[in-house]
């Protein structure tokens, strides 16, 4: 300890939250380094754009300090906060198509160098298939593309996607599988592999 | 089970959520029907390649880079404030001046109308005539004419004046 002050990095989250909403600058920048991995993650399912997934996620922060004060824990902060990004990246998404096309040549670069144990000819073949797959996904409607990034991308469970969309766990098994089938749907005979064992 | 049975059991399965019970119903299923274990392959190659293989780093100095912008927002605060308001204090002030306006033109109290020559000859009772009838009763035609010209020398554009 320093003087008696406990740093606000060995802080519970309840505590941060209470400072933060306090006004405590410090408490609040915990906070980001906690959740600024997820957030951009989140915002880089959507965008696929390093630089506009970053500019994204700082918005949604500044959304998130502005509305701390209406923050009442009756969700956790993390739910509140995926909520917000949520909101946000879908407000991106009715504004700026240009964003929902193909991939960046960027993301497709860091894909093929982190996959070292195909052959050449695989990995093209692969992310001929990835980009196919990336931009049948953009063209989905705004309420499936959203869900399937919640849990295809980010991996989050059902109980969190139904918090966070304020869903009930029945509207998101239906929703995702209506949009995973919608996803099959525009992929049907591009994808160009043959179907095989079920592997069950 | 039918295939469309099949294929919500197969998507259960996806994410784990599929019983002992349904997952044996769906692999017997699946041992008859190539369609649907095609289905399931196409499923499964799907999502995993929506999955990026790699997500990065958000850009450097994240936290350093937020803290910033939270500061001039928080500087520029108090002028949005006035801005904010002034736009509500002019729309305000140009509908009191239109309410003012329209309420002027419409409660004005109407001056009193003067009255038309007809309205004159009939409800004052005066004479249409007025000095011409002296003129027109003469039975004398040069007497009548000697009476226009002096009485058009009071105009002043003499191409107007009376000639016989």
């Amino acid at each position: 300890m320093d003087g008696g002050r406990i740093k606000c990095s060995y802080m519970d989250e309840k505590e941060l939250i209470r400072r933060s909403q306090a006004g405590d600058g410090e408490a609040f920048g915990v906070l980001v380094d906690r959740y600024k991995g997820k957030v951009f993650s989140l915002a880089y399912g959507f965008t696929r754009d390093r630089a506009v997934a970053d500019d994204l996620a700082q918005e949604v922060f500044i959304k998130a300090y502005c509305s701390l004060p209406k923050f009442k824990a009756e969700s956790g902060f993390g739910t509140w906060l995926y909520r917000i990004a949520v909101n946000h990246a879908r407000d991106f998404l009715r504004k700026d198509r240009r964003h929902q096309k193909e991939i960046s040549m960027d993301a497709v670069g860091e894909a093929i160098l982190s996959v070292e144990s195909q052959s050449l000819e695989e990995k093209q073949d692969e992310e001929e298939r990835r980009k196919t797959v990336q931009a049948a996904l953009a063209r989905l409607p705004e309420k499936y593309r959203v869900i399937l990034t919640l849990r295809d991308i980010e991996g989050l469970s059902y109980e969190e996607i139904s918090r966070i969309l304020k869903l009930s766990p029945g509207t998101v098994d239906s929703r995702l599988h209506r949009a995973r089938r919608k996803l099959r749907e525009k992929l049907m005979g591009r994808l160009g592999r043959p179907g095989g064992e079920n592997g069950l | 089970m039918d295939c469309k049975k099949a294929e919500r059991f197969l998507l259960l399965s996806l994410d784990g959520r599929l019983d002992p019970g349904k997952l044996a119903a769906l692999k017997s299923h699946l041992e008859q029907c190539s369609s649907c274990r095609k289905k399931g392959a196409e499923y499964r190659m799907i999502l995993d390649l929506v999955r990026p293989q790699s997500v990065p780093e958000p850009l450097p100095r994240f936290k350093e880079r937020l803290i910033a912008r939270l500061k001039e927002k928080e500087q520029a605060g108090p002028a949005l404030f006035w801005v904010r308001w002034a736009h509500w204090a002019v729309a305000l002030s140009l509908a009191a001046v239109i309410l003012f306006g329209a309420g002027i033109i419409l409660f004005r109290p109407e001056e009193p109308r003067e009255l038309s020559r007809t309205e004159r000859f009939l409800l004052q009772d005066e004479n249409p005539l007025g000095d011409a009838a002296s003129i027109l009763s003469q039975k004398k035609a040069e007497d009548r004419n000697l009476m226009l010209i002096f009485a058009s020398f009071e105009d002043t554009d003499i191409s107007r004046r009376y000639r016989p």
